[in-house]
């Protein structure tokens, strides 16, 4: 199945954005106004939303005339494009993921896809469900960076990592019997913490990237 | 492709010349018509890419500019913004990309760097103190004759000189300077290991767009260049990087961590580079240094690292698997071509032995310069991701072991195996061993661009 890779499910929507001439502004632009307002980190409403790995909303005005010798071309509608990594491995899963983003973040589903046509509103999941995937495409390749761990195993595979590390630096070379009891308390209690947060890296790097001009 | 003209191509940028004195001379261009004249004098005298068949010379003359350099020539204001927007910014400006910050950030570097009133470096090389000395007296006189520049510094590098012979050894005692990349068109005598890896696992040449400007690169595209065509073509672009090195901080590191590694101090050393301190790959001799193999051409710098995929032999995150990966990140290497540096430079400051008392406020570094046809995808490409950053080589947040901008909080990884003398071991704490101390983003000229620079005659019609 194309939209699966591994344990990913590759999710591609697309919606017709309403074209209502009186609109001021337009639909297009009313959306581009409120993605250009979510947070990117932990507080996005994707990050809030179970089982998200990454997850992008591009607002396709139209196909781009590069000059001849392509010939001009049009489509007959904007489209809203979402595109997400999730948990999830079939039609099931993806119904649960649907149904968990419309109980999680409805205002910011309803802020954004209301101006798509015959978007039925979050409120009524099962209608919200239906509606997604009558936009769906088949995403036929797509790359899932990890794709043989659900999020919170990636999120607790870091933790894990990030503390092992941490307790071999500070633990080499330590006489045998003492070194066992460490680990023991220290397995315990790396056991008993909370899955991180997604969208919230536990190092901050100093470095610039993915800005203009790199 | 057929062979390069080497009489238009400013001989630095083909090869190193291996000349043990070395004085970076730091010019300031005051008025456009002295400095043209300047340019003009000095045009003879620079030295190209041609074939020292009647012998090496006494010295040696390169030149180049930065973007505000170029300003200051009074170039069309159409050629000025058709350089690539690192070049014209300066390396102080993409300091954020490029990891130069805490201790490494322009506010701590040296006056020179931090004022940016360096237009022109001029590179000049001597076989002895004494052509140094005379080369530069003789450069500096037309300087001052023609009064078309005003010299705002300079900066002196040497090798370490042994038996009357020169070395490639740096500070921290590592053998330095194998494997430049080889480029379509460039004689030099070359060795497999320094170009690209071809399907059937032997060694080509790079193409000549990842050295020269005007010529295709390794995707079949011409390198992003200024216009006219013939004021970049056989030109290249260059960042200078003054680089103070903790030799105290290196040695105690070295010290402390060299008694709890099973493998001990010198293994480690090798470890952290890849190379043990004579230069001999790990890769190809895990266990020993071993003169015969970094002597002979044939082995030097011919290994791979697909058969080492844990990081046994060679960590994964030791500097040179980091900065030029072979065939590390699979795909035959392909994900590398496009990343590779011509690399020159030289210690300065003296030698300390190794039983001798040194301390990090000792003026000692290396002067680094990379030779690239774009600064912003290969070096900076580099620098950002291969040295202040591991994920390309599956390590995460780590930062290369040596250059890394780590103050106090670096991690490298050292992966072993069972056996006694090669246990796994985590660095962790890691100091900055080098800071840097300033530099810039330079232009290299072709001798035919020299020439429209001299004479005024850049048009980007």
């Amino acid at each position: 199945m194309p939209n699966v890779n591994g344990s990913l499910y590759g999710l591609t929507i697309l919606s017709p954005i309403l074209n209502d001439e009186k609109a001021t502004p337009s639909h297009d632009l009313q959306i581009r106004a409120y993605l250009a307002t979510l947070p990117t980190g932990a507080d996005s409403p994707f990050a809030l939303t179970a089982g998200t790995h990454l997850c992008r909303l591009v607002v396709m005005d139209d196909v781009v005339y590069v000059g001849m010798p392509a010939c001009e071309e049009h489509l007959q509608s904007k489209y809203l494009i979402f595109e997400c990594n999730l948990d999830a491995t079939d039609d099931a899963g993806l119904e649960r993921y649907l149904r968990g983003m419309a109980e999680t973040i409805p205002a910011h589903l309803d802020a954004v896809w209301s101006h798509c046509v015959g978007y039925p509103g979050a409120k009524n999941a099962q209608a919200f469900v239906e509606y997604m995937k009558a936009c769906q495409i088949e995403t036929t390749f797509f790359f899932a960076a990890v794709n043989d761990k659900s999020l919170p195993e990636s999120l607790n595979a870091l933790q894990t990592q990030r503390a092992v590390t941490d307790f071999i630096a500070s633990h080499q070379g330590m006489e045998p019997a003492r070194l066992q009891a460490e680990f023991v308390a220290f397995a315990a209690e790396l056991q008993a913490r909370p899955v991180p947060k997604p969208g919230a890296p536990a190092v901050q790097r100093d470095i610039k990237t993915g800005g203009h001009n790199e | 492709m057929s062979k390069l003209n080497e009489t238009d191509i400013q001989g630095f940028v083909l090869r190193g010349y291996n000349m043990p004195y070395t004085r970076y001379l730091f010019l300031h261009l005051e008025d456009a018509g002295r400095a043209r004249k300047l340019i003009l004098r000095l045009l003879p005298g620079i030295t190209t890419g041609q074939r020292w068949d009647g012998g090496k010379p006494q010295s040696t003359v390169n030149i180049a500019f930065t973007h505000r350099g170029l300003e200051a020539l009074e170039l069309p204001t159409a050629t000025l913004i058709s350089f690539p927007v690192e070049f014209q910014q300066g390396m102080k400006e993409r300091a954020a990309i490029l990891g130069d910050t805490g201790r490494n950030a322009p506010e701590h570097w040296d006056g020179l760097w931090r004022e940016g009133r360096v237009h022109v470096w001029l590179g000049v090389s001597g076989i002895s103190p004494a052509a140094l000395e005379a080369r530069c007296a003789e450069l500096l006189a037309l300087v001052e004759e023609t009064r078309g520049a005003v010299l705002v510094g300079s900066q002196d590098a040497a090798s370490q000189v042994v038996d009357g012979k020169a070395t490639t050894k740096e500070h921290f005692g590592y053998t330095d300077g194998f494997g430049n990349p080889d480029y379509l068109g460039v004689e030099r005598s070359s060795q497999p290991g320094q170009g690209k890896l071809m399907e059937d696992g032997s060694w080509a040449p790079l193409a000549t767009g990842e050295l020269l400007l005007g010529y295709a690169d390794e995707a079949g595209e011409l390198p992003v260049a200024p216009v006219p065509h013939l004021l970049a073509s056989n030109g290249t672009f260059m960042a200078f990087r003054k680089m103070h090195q903790n030799l105290a901080t290196f040695r105690a590191y070295l010290e402390e961590h060299g008694e709890l590694y099973g493998g001990g101090k010198e293994k480690l050393a090798a470890k952290f580079i890849g190379r043990w301190r004579d230069g001999t790959p790990l890769e190809l001799s895990p266990e020993k240094q071993d003169q015969s193999i970094v002597l002979d051409p044939k082995q030097s710098t011919n290994f791979k690292y697909g058969g080492d995929g844990d990081g046994t032999r060679c960590p994964i995150g030791a500097h040179m698997r980091r900065v030029h990966p072979r065939d590390a990140f699979g795909f035959n290497g392909k994900l590398i071509d496009r990343r590779r540096i011509t690399r020159r430079g030289q210690p300065y400051g003296t030698f300390a032995d190794e039983d001798e008392v040194v301390s990090d406020a000792d003026d000692r570094g290396i002067v680094f310069m990379a030779l690239n046809a774009s600064l912003s995808r290969q070096f900076e490409f580099v620098q950002q991701q291969w040295i202040e950053y591991g994920n390309d080589a599956h390590q995460g947040n780590d930062k290369d072991p040596l250059m890394g901008n780590h103050e106090g909080r670096g991690k490298f990884v050292v992966q072993g195996d069972r056996s006694a003398a090669n246990p796994p071991y985590v660095c962790a704490h890691l100091p900055s061993f080098v800071e840097l101390k300033g530099g810039d983003y330079f232009f290299i000229p072709s001798i035919t661009a020299l020439g429209m620079l001299a004479l005024d005659l850049v048009d980007p019609r």
